[in-house]
């Protein structure tokens, strides 16, 4: 397997970029690695060559450079270099830290949609804190689209349902719908729409509405939902954790030495606590839907979360997760067509 | 590059990326009417025929494309301008 690599992408880049890579060559050495990237630049960070290939990509998309029209314009750009190498079929997936909105492009419009989608969604994983049995859960979409009709929905709970099972090993995923109430009458005309098409679908595990407040929980292992809530409620969670441990630190402080006796003490529960929150080690952010694995991890990844997100691509290229994808809207095509035209009524 | 091989590519990509019958596209097939195509076809389309023709095509000029026989022009005028 070959993986395409934005090495210019990120807030470290190249420099962990590459050393990311490295440790993921360490790990997995049926990996080949095409890092795209200004060589120049690239190089002096490359200890060791085996594996990896570089190939050189004049210009760089920047994080604030708007996304459409960046892929358009700068060509020679070491993100549409590597996803024209994905598309081509030189590569299998393509990684990268670098500007979220260009990455969704390249990887709707240079890469191409799974025939039969709609709309990619970008999908991420969380933890589940409090369940023995379960230690993460699937969502999206968490903002491939600002803008989702319900039939868009119901397609990423089937993208959904794929995931879960080729990537996270849940045999039968349990999807939910992010709504504002468990009721199935809950909602805006969207959500509505979108609850009554899922609860009547042969082949989804469909256990109706969840509430954001119950994510965390594990009450599901695959949410469904449209890209601006999606997005506002990773988000709100991932704040609402921050905020969490700066009240707990600034208590501490201010607790006198007793307060700082205490958080001595319980300083190996708070590395748990931290390590069970810190969901880099679950890997990037995913477009499914589209032709091949394209992934985004956080510009402020370094090698230890990029070498994780690597494990998570070799994880779908091994279980062939967008096969599978491909395979059920082929089997699938009059199913969908009249799903759409039922649902655009 | 003339006018008829312009056009001759671009059926050949109109006939494979939206499954049309070859011999059925004309100068007047419109994009956004005749072709099960959405917004994001559309612009994919849009990139295939700048990679394939070397040219660029602004937002405004993509937005006028509507028939083939712009698209033609367009590309024609354009490679004549290098």
């Amino acid at each position: 397997m070959k993986i395409a690599v934005d090495a210019m992408g990120g807030d470290y880049a190249p420099k962990e970029v590459v050393a990311g890579i490295e440790l993921a060559r360490d790990r997995y050495p049926e990996i080949e690695f095409d890092l795209y990237g200004q060589t120049d630049k690239v190089k002096p960070f490359l200890n060791n060559a085996d594996h990896i290939n570089l190939v050189q990509a004049d210009e760089v998309i920047a994080m604030e450079d708007e996304p459409v029209r960046a892929i358009r314009r700068k060509k020679q750009s070491s993100i549409v270099l590597g996803a024209q190498a994905v598309r081509d079929g030189k590569d299998d997936a393509f990684f990268s830290a670098g500007n979220t909105g260009a990455l969704l492009a390249a990887g709707l419009l240079i890469i191409g949609r799974i025939k039969g989608i709609d709309r990619p969604g970008l999908t991420t994983t969380l933890p589940v804190l409090n369940k023995p049995d379960q230690d993460q859960f699937l969502m999206l979409d968490v903002g491939a689209n600002a803008d989702s009709k319900p039939f868009n929905l119901y397609q990423y709970a089937i993208l959904g349902k794929y995931y879960a099972q080729t990537v996270m090993g849940v045999k039968n995923p349990r999807i939910g719908l992010l709504n504002n109430g468990t009721e199935a009458d809950k909602g805006d005309m969207v959500h509505k729409a979108v609850h009554e098409v899922l609860a009547t679908a042969k082949d989804l595990n469909f256990i109706g509405n969840v509430e954001s407040r119950e994510l965390l929980n594990g009450v599901a292992d695959v949410v469904v939902t449209d890209g601006f809530t999606g997005n506002a409620v990773l988000k709100n969670t991932e704040g609402t954790a921050l905020s969490m441990l700066k009240l707990i630190k600034s208590s501490i402080m201010a607790g006198g030495i007793s307060g700082k006796l205490g958080a001595a003490m319980l300083k190996p529960v708070f590395k748990d606590i931290q390590s069970k929150m810190d969901y880099s080690k679950y890997g990037g952010a995913v477009l499914l839907g589209v032709k091949a694995p394209v992934i985004k991890t956080h510009g402020s990844a370094k090698a230890e979360t990029i070498a994780n997100t690597i494990g998570q691509i070799q994880t779908m290229l091994k279980n062939h997760s967008v096969d599978n994808v491909v395979d059920y809207f082929d089997a699938h095509s009059e199913e969908m067509a009249q799903a759409k035209a039922d649902m655009q009524k | 590059m003339s006018k008829d091989e312009i056009f001759n590519k671009i059926a050949d990509i109109i006939a494979d990326r939206f499954e049309v019958d070859r011999d059925k596209i004309t100068l007047d097939l419109n994009f956004k009417t005749d072709l099960d195509a959405d917004s994001i076809d559309f612009v994919e389309f849009i990139l295939e025929l700048e990679d394939t023709f070397g040219a660029e095509i602004s937002d405004d000029a993509a937005e006028n494309l509507n028939t083939v026989g712009e698209a033609v022009d367009y590309i024609a005028s354009n490679s004549a301008k290098k």
